[in-house]
């Protein structure tokens, strides 16, 4: 028989004022199986506490009520409380009177009447809790970072000085990400490769890092401490091990003319290729799409002319299976290209480019070594518009967000651009000037004071061809929209930042949500930013949402700490507020019928198949069972279960439907 | 209340019979099965399933349309396993429970063995799902209408288009009195296979066992909740309901439910995916406001 | 006679509706006194029959509501939920349940004054509708007792 405590709080006069406390708590007593009931005026005060642990002790009771306040706000207080006074904490349940009735209703007998209700459905709730225990887990202490971008690149350096196991995967043959790119940086115009590549060098000597490069996940199962990663290494066709990087291969190469990413597309490269000089690991790999021996089985003119025979063209993907115990997702962002635009040309003006490409001409190591020369005819352009916003906030192109990073890159490029080419005209179209951070709006100003950049509040509604010139047609904002047409010689888009085209699939490999804008979903916007709703799995850069360089570090290394509080436990302890696959004796061994619908409904692929056996090793039947370590309490299962062989408990079918019956 | 239950096709079938007769006969005297599953004719002009296990039983084997008991409810029982494997005289609502079972993971692939009547009369056996959900379109009466249903004048209050609630109600509320909750639709039914029926588990006792309005409105509920997107309408619960009560009539409103919203049908398949453990973002309704 | 006071039991998930109704409470929104809350932790949680027990211990009218589509704490619990009343609903309908007792919501944590409304609306059209004594008409008396233990 329970032996039930009630405890009513007065909550000074946030639930005294409108509820008859002292008459929730006579009320309550006569409920069966209620053995004491008393009301106080704080009950999470220290006093309050000690009513209850004395009542635990004199009364022996088996369970207790706390009527209060919202049990998101102090259910560990009490159950803390019961736990010190030797019950069970998980026989401690709070009954809402304060956020879900004193403080929602005018006084009256009514109120009073609906906080007995609400009393009368957690004691016959608590009569059927049972005590638990927290889970212990083991945690794997190796951390999988993936994408070896700058937010990839500072988590698993940052992880790796704390001295844990840093398994880094990167799809591109080189780490360096976006930034790798990158011409200058705002808002100091340091040269973005000469800050980054001593990290990415660092990141391929760091005896606590593995560089997976050219390697992608394929999948991922388990659950935080314990998680197991399927990767693919994809086939460079070059023995990493032997190849010494000294690059005949890729100067001997037949097949140059191929549009290089890592350019933008605006330079070319060779078959067997090293993305850029800077490269980490610098080793080459057989793009086999365009490799001439290949497509036609004749040519092999690097694995001929390789000093270390290290070109292996036999050499096949090879899947490595990892155990780790979190994740670091750092996958990044793309831009949209200019095709986009049809009112920009489609993409069909060799010299209307985005930003990347830009980014691209104005860096020492690109296609014009550093001199801005325009795509079509490399001549040095006169006139160049810079638009801001192509693409961000325009319902029109479902892209309702803002980019964040383009104002900031718009005032650079026209900066860099007035830098190198003192005559230059630049021409910025702009909807609002977002310069929001340290030395930002400085920075902007600076482009228009001191650079001279021109900058023009409007949209552009139009770019075509005349006479070898863009005419770029828009609108001025402040001078009440009188029209402006621009002969330029070239123009900039400063297109979207979107989420990468394999984002989506990647988020269900991970078991993460994701907004409409498939950009990947923290756990909470403010307060746990860095985390999503999988336990374990943590989010750094522009994966999340368009960021900055400073940005994605700071998440990085926000992620990074997150993962280090994570390896600093041997063992994980968890809510035990999980479901069961019940067991009873033979020749049944469990109401389960095998149908396994609570294996397709489970969000977390905690159900699992269990053959019953005989001594012997014959098999039974076949049931499904819980994985412990996976289960987060969701119930899905619990209500698609047609013979409730499956229960969870603190939401049992018993619990819930004594709660239900409470009320009749 | 039999005579307000009719069936709306029905082809008889007794012409091959010899043909079906033959291929049984062939599949005992080689050994393959060990017992086969049909029908035969049972007192007062019912028909009753029947196991014939030696040749000369089969003589007594008949196929026609008043068999409309699903045979595939014995497939799992263990006095049956108990004979041996079994062949089975096939109908096409058997069929389409079976790939349903498979879906389910309740029939193993070759488990038994299905005869079955093509629409040239010819005798086809079955065995894997595969095999199964290939022929099943073609065979005949397999477009799923085959199930008995009340006669129309039962039931104004389902009639297409019918906006009254409190006639429905009243309808079904007049129906699921006369329940005697003796579970004859559970027995007959070979979706009904959990060893343990949720009116049966105590703890809680979320469905009273008497037979009273409100227990047995609640026990409807929850077997056409359990059946939704799994009934094959075979229609072998409303033949068993003693009462009478047309309850295929509320599985297969579900079915058509399902397959109008969700694109599933059951027994279609043997890799089907339930209706109710899968979803779509994309799932529509106007209700949840 | 005093006004009919319908009585409503309402399902909710912890993470969205139930922090939601808290976020009532702090923001003192007044709103009908007539619900009854009972927590689960996800709306994939809430079991069809747990709304006919409601209905058979008396209830006038229910209410079920969770997170968001999209929102899901458990990612997709609210999206099963959503197929499993969609069949459910049309289920009751059929068999002439008044299926406009059965009120189903969104309400996120952010919204404090939607479940103020939810509810509010709710008690309203129950108070239209007037006692389900059609299917407490069902009840046999002594027919299903609380249970103890």
């Amino acid at each position: 028989m329970s032996r039930i405590g009630v405890f009513v709080c007065h909550c000074g006069e946030n639930i005294g004022a409108t509820v008859d406390c002292a008459q929730v708590a006579q009320m309550s007593s006569s409920i069966p199986g209620v053995v004491h009931s008393v009301d106080y005026k704080y009950m999470c005060s220290d006093p309050g506490q000690t009513l209850i642990k004395e009542a635990v002790k004199e009364k022996k009771l088996t369970g207790v009520v706390v009527a209060a306040c919202s049990p998101r706000m102090h259910e560990p207080t009490f159950r803390r409380a019961c736990a010190e006074a030797g019950l069970n904490s998980f026989l401690c349940e709070m009954a809402n009177i304060r956020e879900h009735c004193s403080w929602v209703h005018e006084k009256g007998d009514q109120t009073t009447q609906k906080a007995a209700d609400l009393v009368r459905v957690l004691v016959e709730k608590v009569k059927r809790n049972r005590p638990l225990r927290p889970i212990q887990v083991p945690v794997t202490k190796t951390a999988l970072v993936l994408g070896g971008g700058i937010a990839g690149i500072q988590a698993s350096l940052d992880i790796a000085n704390a001295g844990q196991k840093v398994i880094l995967v990167e799809k591109d043959p080189s780490i360096g990400g976006h930034m790798a790119q990158l011409s200058e940086t705002f808002p100091t115009l340091d040269c973005s490769q000469c800050i980054l590549t001593p990290r990415m060098v660092e990141v391929a000597q760091h005896p606590n890092i593995t560089l997976l490069s050219y390697s992608e996940l394929e999948s991922l199962d388990g659950f935080i401490g314990n998680f197991k990663a399927r990767i693919r290494k994809k086939a460079r066709k070059v023995d990493e091990k032997l190849c010494t990087g000294c690059a005949v291969c890729t100067q001997k190469c037949p097949q140059k003319k191929i549009p290089s990413k890592f350019n933008a597309g605006l330079g070319m490269r060779t078959a067997i290729f090293v993305p850029f000089p800077q490269a980490v690991p610098n080793k080459p790999v057989i793009d086999i799409e365009n490799c001439r021996y290949f497509k036609t089985g004749k040519c092999a003119v690097c694995q001929k002319l390789c000093p270390a025979k290290a070109v292996r063209f036999e050499q096949e993907d090879e899947i490595l299976e990892i155990d780790v115990g979190a994740v670091v997702c750092a996958t990044g962002f793309d831009v949209v290209n200019t095709d986009f635009f049809p009112e920009y040309g489609y993409g069909k003006y060799p010299d209307v480019i985005n930003g990347l490409q830009y980014e691209r001409l104005a860096s020492a190591s690109g296609p014009t070594l550093g001199e801005i020369r325009r795509p079509s005819d490399g001549k040095i352009p006169e006139t160049v518009v810079f638009l801001a916003c192509a693409g961000s906030r325009d319902r029109a192109k479902g892209i309702d967000y803002c980019s964040k990073i383009c104002c900031m890159y718009t005032a650079k490029h026209a900066m860099l651009y007035r830098h190198k080419v003192h005559s230059g005209k630049a021409y910025v179209f702009y909807m609002d000037i977002r310069a929001g951070g340290k030395m930002y709006d400085e920075f902007v100003r600076r482009a228009i004071e001191e650079d001279g950049a021109i900058y023009v509040r409007g949209r552009v509604s139009r770019i075509y061809e005349r006479d070898g010139k863009l005419i770029v047609k828009g609108a001025d904002t402040l001078l009440g929209g009188e029209p402006i047409e621009i002969k330029a010689d070239m123009v900039v888009l400063a297109t979207a930042a979107v989420a990468s085209p394999a984002a989506e699939e990647l988020a269900q490999k991970l078991h993460i949500s994701y907004d409409s804008y498939k950009f990947f979903s923290e756990a909470h916007p403010k307060l746990r930013p860095v985390e999503t709703n999988t336990a374990g799995i943590f989010l750094a850069g522009a994966c999340q949402a368009p960021k900055d360089i400073p940005e994605s570090v700071a998440q990085a290394s926000g992620a990074a700490s997150k993962v280090c509080g994570l390896f600093s436990q041997d063992q994980l302890s968890r809510e035990p507020l999980i479901a069961a696959v019940n067991r009873t004796a033979p020749p049944q061994y469990s109401s389960c019928t095998g149908c396994f619908l609570c294996e397709s409904v489970c969000p977390y692929r905690a159900i699992e198949r269990e053959t019953i056996t005989t001594r012997g090793g014959k098999p039974i039947r076949t049931i499904a069972r819980v994985n412990p370590g996976l289960c987060q309490g969701c119930g899905t299962c619990v209500a698609v279960c047609r013979v409730k062989a499956i229960d969870l408990d603190g939401f049992s079918n018993s619990q819930l439907y004594a709660e239900v019956r409470a009320l009749a | 209340m039999a005579e307000t239950v009719r069936r709306t096709s029905g082809q008889t079938v007794v012409n091959d019979m010899e043909a079906l007769r033959q291929r049984a006969r062939e599949l005992l005297d080689a050994g393959t099965v060990q017992v086969i599953i049909g029908y035969a004719n049972g007192s007062n002009r019912r028909v009753r399933p029947f196991f014939a296990r030696r040749p000369e039983d089969l003589e007594r084997l008949i196929l026609d349309d008043r068999c409309v008991l699903n045979l595939a409810v014995y497939l799992r029982k263990p006095e049956v396993k108990a004979l041996g494997k079994a062949a089975v005289i096939a109908t096409p609502p058997l069929l389409r429970s079976i790939l349903q079972l498979a879906a389910e993971n309740h029939y193993q692939e070759s488990e038994a063995v299905f005869l079955a009547l093509d629409s040239a009369g010819n005798v086809l056996e079955l065995s894997s799902a595969e095999q199964i959900a290939g022929v099943l379109g073609s065979l005949p009466g397999s477009t799923g209408q085959d199930a008995c249903v009340p006669s129309a004048d039962r039931m104004p209050a389902l009639s297409a288009g019918s906006t009254d609630r409190q006639a429905r109600f009243a309808f079904w509320k007049q129906e699921f009195e006369r329940c005697i909750r003796c579970y004859a639709c559970r027995a007959a039914c070979p979706m009904c296979y959990c060893e343990q029926c949720l009116v049966d588990s105590n703890q809680p006792q979320w469905i009273p066992v008497a037979a009273h309005s409100i227990g047995n409105l609640e026990w409807h509920i929850s077997r056409a909740m359990h059946l939704a997107g799994r009934c094959v309408n075979c229609g072998a619960c409303s033949e068993a309901c003693p009462a009478g009560i047309p309850l295929n009539l509320v599985n297969q409103f579900l079915a058509d439910r399902i397959q109008q919203e969700f694109g599933q049908k059951a027994g279609t398949s043997a890799k089907l995916d339930y209706a109710l453990s899968v979803f779509s973002g994309s799932d529509r309704e106007t209700f949840i406001k | 006679m005093s006004e009919f006071e319908p009585k409503i039991i309402a399902f909710v998930c912890n993470w969205c509706t139930y922090a939601g109704a808290d976020l009532t409470g702090t923001s003192r929104m007044k709103y009908a006194h007539n619900v009854r809350v009972i927590r689960t932790p996800c709306t994939g949680r809430i079991d069809y029959m747990l709304i006919l027990k409601a209905f058979s211990a008396g209830a006038d009218g229910v209410i079920v509501s969770g997170c968001h589509p999209g929102d899901c704490h458990y990612t997709s619990g609210n999206y099963h939920a959503r197929r499993r009343w969609m069949v459910f609903r049309s289920l009751l309908d059929f068999l002439g349940i008044d299926v406009e007792r059965v009120r189903f919501a969104w309400v996120s944590a952010a919204e404090g004054a939607k479940w103020a409304e939810v509810v509010n609306t709710t008690v309203a059209d129950i108070r239209r509708l007037g006692p389900y004594t059609e299917y407490q008409n069902l009840i046999g008396r002594g027919v299903e007792r609380s249970f103890q233990v």
